[in-house]
């Protein structure tokens, strides 16, 4: 039993927020410094050449990319599933809610490896669909279908708790008014998930850019072909060339805090509701 | 007519949330639903909205059949308790919302908008989003939207529910000028009984799922039909007591009973007077005929304007107290109000009664099974229910079912009563047991008292198992007639009470049937029996009771060597549809012979008419 205790904001603050920083410096805030410090080693111009040679264009734009089909996907999907499991009475709807979440769970490697054995040349899909000419491995497709099924839940966690706490009588209400399924859903039930919509969606875009460990199974790492911006820099940290990992780093490291900041913005306590009127 | 109800029922799983609704609602009119919660009262409502799909009945709005219609397509505005402003868009789309669906052009939108928010007094505050409103203020613009795209019936569900008292009372007011300023037809449901009547035009009372009485407030106040009417309407004190003649009969006070209200010799009759009837005196007054008797001032509240008090008054034999709650109580409470500048009586008073209201009889009530569950029910069944104005529940016994059949057989059940096509048994409350049924049924009677039990199918061995334990009258439908025309009563000489007579003469008024009245005289070689004249005088007053119920009747005697021997033999001679007859005490021990002498199960084993097995007076 302690003898005194301090109440709340009473006394000094340095000594537990200097804990902190002792704590959070090596930890965070030095690696975070770190990826410039080296990006910017050999000066503004080695950084420039380093970032515009094809190989680091091709994977910034190529993660680019996937990310935003990503994100688009899995904005509609993951809305799709948040509604179907919100306004819907089935029997196998608590296993499926479970399964639809699973994705976070399970190791991204893991996630890589059973898409190869399903999608790959022996697998069961893949041996189906090549005759077709579908053939998903080692293609830019095969780093789509990896990156919708690992952020697949984002969207869902985003949007299903705003869906779960719109009272049926909204819906009801339009309904009364004369609005139609589809227009009840534009311009009532849509609307109120903004702000779902929103983070859920930055949020897919962030975990895809960053996605790591099932694209490099499923992509084979090809380069010019499937390489995305964190697997090249691993590929150019491997070959021992630091100064272009760090500067495709950079970007990516200043492309995660802009999101995170709009992220910040619209989840915030003053944001979003969507008073932008 | 606006709004045309007819039969409507509503089911969730096994529960009957609605139940046989019918209701008419004329133009501009404001109908009030009141209930309490769980009463079906919003349930009504959604119905009507389409929010919600009946089991069975239907809705007409303007003359136009919605039953089967969506929400969208039947041109109504709902007001819902939490008032469900879209959040998003601010009030003004809010209200503009219905028309910009039926694509009005702006200028139009605008014109109609600005001419609701100063219809509801929130002119100026268009702009505004429902969190920057008050919640009075929410609730005028879930008015206003509602009412946007001009709808032909508005719906309100406790509009008034989440609002504080004192903008209640305001926002009412403005409610009811709106309500008639654009003489717009509304229902609006509550639980506020005060509520209701200030805003009604009329007001339907709704427990467990039945619109028990409709009615203008004032009409239903002072003269309610049922006991739940007389007592969610309102205080007031309802004592059971007697009919003597055209009379209730409480103690030694006796109140004329009005022509309108039916009522039988001998039968329970409840009075109702509100605390505003009652006067209480320090003095015995003098020539007050409607002396109730001397009690104590047991409790007395001041409430401003009123004071409010109770009475007890010793017990008075023969009557009973059906409200305030009599639990614990020996004696009779009554509830008394005066104005409160009156002086208080001293502790003793004598208390008198300046009105009241004699209540209709109640509903019988039918406990209807079918055996073995699930069989057919007789095509007599609905007619019968009907004709008795009765409230039927089902019951079906499973005899040896697990969890899973139960709920199968309670659909089955539903099924095959909705079969019959009349409506008569839709909505019926659905009961299932698992066991033996002669014991469920009994078990069941036994705790809800029913007025009548009503068995067909195979009936043999659940009679026999019942008739010990009957407190009831007993129905034993058999064959498949489609009606019950001639009726078959077998009396007899110095029976304890006339209760054949006059159960079935009461089912045979109702069911508009010709009465045979039998006494079978029991003569070996001449000897025993009663002499025919007292025979004779005993048929005639069962003649003269059945003339008093305006029942065509006539008498028989027949001879023979045993009563059943006569019965069976009248019957097979008169083609009837159901034989009526009185049911002693059990006398089947073997001293009496046994089963075989048990004169019911003789006549129930030697046809395949219909019988009314009736027990003998208490």
């Amino acid at each position: 039993m302690a003898k005194t205790t301090k109440a709340p904001g009473a006394g000094s603050a340095a000594l537990p927020v200097g804990l902190l920083l002792a704590v959070l410096v090596p930890l965070l805030l030095m690696p975070l410094a770190a990826v410039f410090v080296f990006a910017f080693r050999g000066g503004f111009k080695d950084f420039l050449s380093a970032l515009t040679a094809e190989d680091a264009q091709f994977a910034l734009r190529f993660s680019l990319l996937i990310a935003f089909l990503t994100a688009a996907v899995n904005a509609v999907l993951g809305t799709f599933a948040a509604y179907v499991l919100a306004k819907y009475r089935f029997p196998g709807k608590k296993p499926l809610t479970i399964a639809v979440n699973l994705p976070v769970a399970i190791p991204t490697v893991v996630v890589g490896t059973s898409l190869l054995l399903l999608w790959g040349p022996i697998g069961l899909l893949g041996k189906a669909l090549a005759p077709l000419g579908f053939s998903p491995m080692f293609a830019p497709a095969g780093v789509l279908l990896a990156h919708l099924f690992v952020t697949f839940p984002y969207m869902l966690g985003a949007v299903k708790p705003l869906l779960d706490e719109l009272e049926v009588t909204y819906e009801e209400a339009a309904y009364t008014l004369g609005a139609g399924k589809w227009q009840t859903f534009r311009y009532v039930i849509l609307p109120a998930l903004r702000g779902g919509l929103f983070s859920g969606t930055l949020l897919t875009f962030a975990h895809s850019l960053g996605e790591f460990g099932a694209t490099v199974m499923v992509s084979g790492n090809l380069r010019l072909r499937t390489q995305t911006a964190p697997l090249f820099i691993f590929a150019q940290f491997e070959a021992g060339n630091v100064e272009k990992a760090n500067a495709v780093a950079a970007v990516l490291a200043a492309l995660s805090f802009a999101i995170f900041f709009f992220l910040l913005r619209w989840s915030g306590p003053t944001g979003g509701r969507g008073q932008g009127h | 007519m606006s709004i045309v109800l007819d039969r409507l029922s509503k089911r969730f799983g096994s529960q009957t949330v609605v139940s046989r609704v019918s209701l008419e609602i004329e133009d501009g009119e404001l109908f009030v639903l009141l209930g309490a919660s769980g009463s079906g009262k919003s349930t009504v409502l959604r119905l009507i909205a389409g929010l919600s799909v009946p089991d069975s009945g239907t809705i007409q709005l303007r003359g136009r059949d919605v039953t089967d219609l969506a929400p969208q397509e039947r041109e109504i505005g709902f007001v819902f308790q939490n008032y469900s402003i879209f959040r998003h868009m601010s009030v003004a789309e809010n209200i503009e919302f219905p028309l910009k669906i039926r694509k009005v052009p702006a200028a139009e939108r605008t014109r109609r908008r600005e001419e609701l928010l100063d219809l509801v007094g929130l002119g100026g505050l268009g702009g505004r989003y429902a969190h920057q409103l008050s919640g009075g203020q929410q609730q005028r613009v879930a008015l206003a939207r509602s009412l946007a795209h001009k709808p032909s019936v508005l719906l309100l569900d406790e509009p008034f529910g989440a609002l504080d008292v004192k903008i209640r009372g305001q926002l009412r007011r403005n409610l009811r000028e709106i309500q008639q300023k654009l003489k717009v037809t509304a229902i609006l449901v509550t639980h506020d009984q005060e509520e209701g009547f200030e805003l009604a035009d009329r007001v339907g009372l709704m427990d467990r799922g039945a619109l028990l009485e409709v009615g203008r407030p004032e009409s239903l106040y002072a003269r309610p039909r049922t006991l739940f009417g007389a007592t969610f309407l309102g205080a007031g004190t309802v004592l059971v007591g007697r009919v003597r003649g055209n009379e209730a009969r409480l103690g030694d006070l006796a109140l004329p009973i009005p022509p309108e209200v039916e009522h039988e010799e001998g039968s329970r009759v409840r009075v109702l007077f509100r605390p505003e009837q009652v006067e209480l005196c320090s003095a015995q007054p003098e020539g007050a005929i409607r002396l109730l008797g001397k009690g104590e001032i047991v409790e007395q509240s001041f409430l401003g304007a009123l004071r409010r008090l109770r009475v007890r008054l010793p017990p008075i034999p023969g009557t009973r107290q059906a409200a305030p709650a009599p639990y614990g109580e020996e004696g009779l409470l009554v509830d008394v109000v005066q104005p409160a500048e009156e002086p208080l009586p001293g502790p003793e008073v004598w208390v008198s009664l300046r009105g009241w209201h004699i209540l209709a009889p109640p509903r019988p009530r039918l406990l209807i099974c079918a055996l073995p569950a699930p069989a057919t029910y007789p095509s007599v069944l609905p007619h019968l229910v009907e004709a008795v104005d009765a409230v039927p529940v089902l019951l079906a016994v499973d005899e040896d079912g697990d969890e899973k059949g139960t709920e199968e057989l309670r659909t089955t059940v539903l099924e095959r009563a909705a079969a019959g096509g009349s409506g008569a048994l839709d909505g019926a409350e659905v009961l299932v047991r698992r066991g033996d049924p002669a014991a469920e049924i009994g078990s069941e009677q036994a705790q809800s008292l029913y007025d009548f039990v009503v068995l067909s199918g195979a009936t043999g061995p659940v009679v026999d198992g019942l008739l010990d334990r009957l407190s009831t009258a007993l129905l034993v439908l058999r064959g498949d007639r489609p009606a019950l025309q001639r009726i078959l009563i077998c009396t007899a000489v110095g029976e304890p009470g006339k209760a054949d007579v006059r159960v079935g003469g009461w089912l045979a008024r109702r069911l508009d049937a010709e009465v045979t009245l039998l006494h079978v005289n029991v003569r070996i070689g001449g000897l025993g029996g009663p002499p025919e004249p007292w025979v004779q005088s005993h048929l005639d007053r069962g003649v003269a009771t059945l003339r008093a119920l305006e029942v065509k009747s006539r008498s028989t005697i027949r001879r023979a060597r045993t009563p059943a021997e006569g019965i069976l033999a009248e019957a097979a001679e008169g083609q009837y549809d159901l034989i009526v007859m009185g049911r002693h005490a059990p006398r089947r021990g073997p001293l009496f012979g046994g089963k075989a002498a048990d004169i019911t199960l003789r006549i129930l084993a030697g046809t395949e008419t219909s019988m009314l097995i009736v027990p003998a007076d208490e």
